[in-house]
């Protein structure tokens, strides 16, 4: 008898859970682009981050249907099936954070390329976008890692998020009356939800993190619940 | 009392197979489906049980509570005394020259090895499948379902018998399959048909437990599912054991699983974990039953 029985099977699912995390690469290739075309309002290249995004999509669809071949042809059961079925959410998490960076880059060319920026308001942004890349490299990590404390740990730096959206919202209050610049300030108010949705979807990671470890799903933060 | 040997010397009639067998008629004289009217089966409860061959000892301190109106599994590797477990719980295991047991096996309380308990009452009340069909061949379909009952309830009249029959072949999925050819051999049926024949042979005897050593290792996929369903409509009245080696059966068909392993070649096999099988297939606690589940050995 082998040392270890479906050894193929075993690689092909941790090949899966690689190219699954290593969606959050992309997603965080895509953030970055994403900032940068903030902050420089680089219409250009938030047009790039659009195209681009059919990368995610790629994986997505690529990996997702694996994982189905997989549950159809090998009847993974215990550990097996709670991660492939934690990867299937954590898919739709990436596939998710693909589309709010390209919310945020179509909204770019809406205020055009000499817009009436607040540089307090981009400051905040782009503290708001750097936070949230931490969230998806962490979560990468949690999981990869299988660290259930490590993926807690991410309420924590989602509350910075949750901060600073809030800052951006007082802050748009604030910007006066200027018809240009409230409409510069609205398109900022979506970005910045973007990102605030974006650090959520990592901590969804993370509570997938927990699923695969301890076999029970529960919500890190009940957001209808807070406590 | 379970069918105590003092008692057989009794003349026949209500009395002939002991107290358990007092609480429902001796002979049924209804079309009823066996499935249709839940009932509260009993317990099977197991403390400390160790069986042997001669010197070798195939199963080691056995300690677990089978539940009524359940379906248990019984899942391990080749080996591990799961099948020889089974087979101690109706007392069948001693027919084998050289095997004992040791340790406890009640039903509902009352010691299934008690020394003034008749083996054969125990294994009426506590009903086998086996893993190849094994109906009588050349005996009809009819026979084959009255055999049973022709040998514990003599006295049962003709009309008695049928209203068994028919009962018997219903609840077993099988009368309108066979109900024009009752007196065709048992050997005339398919391999899925005959399976299901021995299972209404032993519902016929109205058994408090079936066992079932992989009753569907020798079907296709088609009869395979149809015993499936069966089963799951049978707990409704009984409480019923499967030794299976098919894991997704197991998860498919049980309520509760329980794992057996050995250390390793020539030694007892023994239980490693009991659980819903929801929970045995989602997330057991020991990493032996999560390895075998998995696939990962055996």
């Amino acid at each position: 008898m082998p040392e270890v029985a479906r050894a193929e099977y075993l690689e092909e699912l941790a090949s899966l859970e690689a190219s699954a995390l290593g969606g959050l690469d992309l997603v965080n290739i895509a953030l970055g682009r994403t900032l940068e075309a903030v902050e420089r309002q680089d219409v250009e290249l938030a047009q790039l981050v659009v195209a681009d995004d059919d990368r995610i999509d790629g994986r997505y669809l690529e990996v997702h249907q694996a994982l189905i071949t997989l549950l159809a042809t090998q009847s993974p059961v215990a550990t097996d099936l709670r991660l492939i079925s934690s990867l299937l959410h954590v898919l739709k998490n990436i596939e998710r954070m693909g589309d709010q960076c390209v919310n945020i880059c179509k909204v770019i060319p809406i205020s055009g390329n000499e817009p009436p920026a607040d540089e307090e308001m981009v400051r905040l942004i782009l503290t708001m976008g750097r936070q949230a890349k931490t969230l998806i490299t962490q979560a990468k990590r949690a999981f990869e890692e299988r660290d259930v404390e490590m993926a807690q740990d991410l309420v924590r730096q989602d509350d910075v998020v949750d901060d600073l959206n809030r800052d951006c919202f007082r802050l748009a209050l604030q910007l006066g009356d200027d018809a240009d610049k409230r409409e510069w300030a609205m398109t900022m108010l979506l970005a910045a939800r973007a990102l605030e949705r974006t650090a959520d979807n990592a901590v969804d990671i993370g509570e997938q993190v927990a699923f695969v470890v301890t076999g029970l799903f529960r919500e890190f933060e009940d957001a209808s619940h807070p406590s | 009392m379970l069918g105590a040997a003092t008692k057989r010397s009794e003349p026949q009639g209500k009395k002939g197979g002991g107290e358990m067998a007092e609480s429902r008629p001796a002979t049924a004289t209804t079309t009823e489906p066996a499935a249709v009217s839940g009932r509260r089966a009993k317990t099977i409860e197991t403390r400390g049980v160790d069986l042997f061959y001669g010197d070798f000892q195939a199963v080691e301190a056995v300690t677990m509570t089978i539940e009524p109106n359940k379906v248990t599994a019984l899942i391990g590797s080749s080996g591990c005394g799961k099948t020889t477990f089974l087979r101690s719980l109706n007392r069948m295991h001693e027919l084998t020259p050289g095997a004992r047991v040791q340790g406890e096996v009640t039903l509902d309380g009352e010691d299934v090895y008690g020394s003034r308990v008749d083996p054969v009452a125990v294994r009426r009340l506590i009903g086998m499948v086996f893993q190849q069909p094994n109906p009588f061949p050349t005996m009809s379909i009819y026979d084959n379902v009255a055999a049973g009952l022709n040998l514990n309830a003599k006295k049962a009249s003709k009309t008695q018998r049928d209203g068994v029959v028919e009962r018997s072949l219903r609840g077993a999925h099988l009368w309108e399959e066979v109900k024009d050819r009752l007196d065709k051999p048992g050997g005339s049926l398919s391999g899925g048909q005959q399976q299901r024949l021995c299972i209404a042979r032993a519902i016929a005897v109205e058994p408090e437990v079936l066992l079932m050593d992989e009753p569907c290792s020798a079907l296709d996929p088609v009869a395979t599912l149809a015993v499936e369903d069966l089963i799951g409509e049978l707990k409704s009245r009984y409480t019923i054991v499967i030794v299976t080696h098919n894991m997704q059966q197991a998860a498919r068909a049980s309520d509760v699983t329980a794992f057996f392993n050995l250390d390793a070649t020539g030694k007892p096999g023994h239980l490693v974990e009991m659980g819903p099988t929801e929970e045995m297939f989602t997330n057991p606690n020991q990493k032996e039953t999560e390895d075998y589940v998995s696939g990962r050995f055996g």
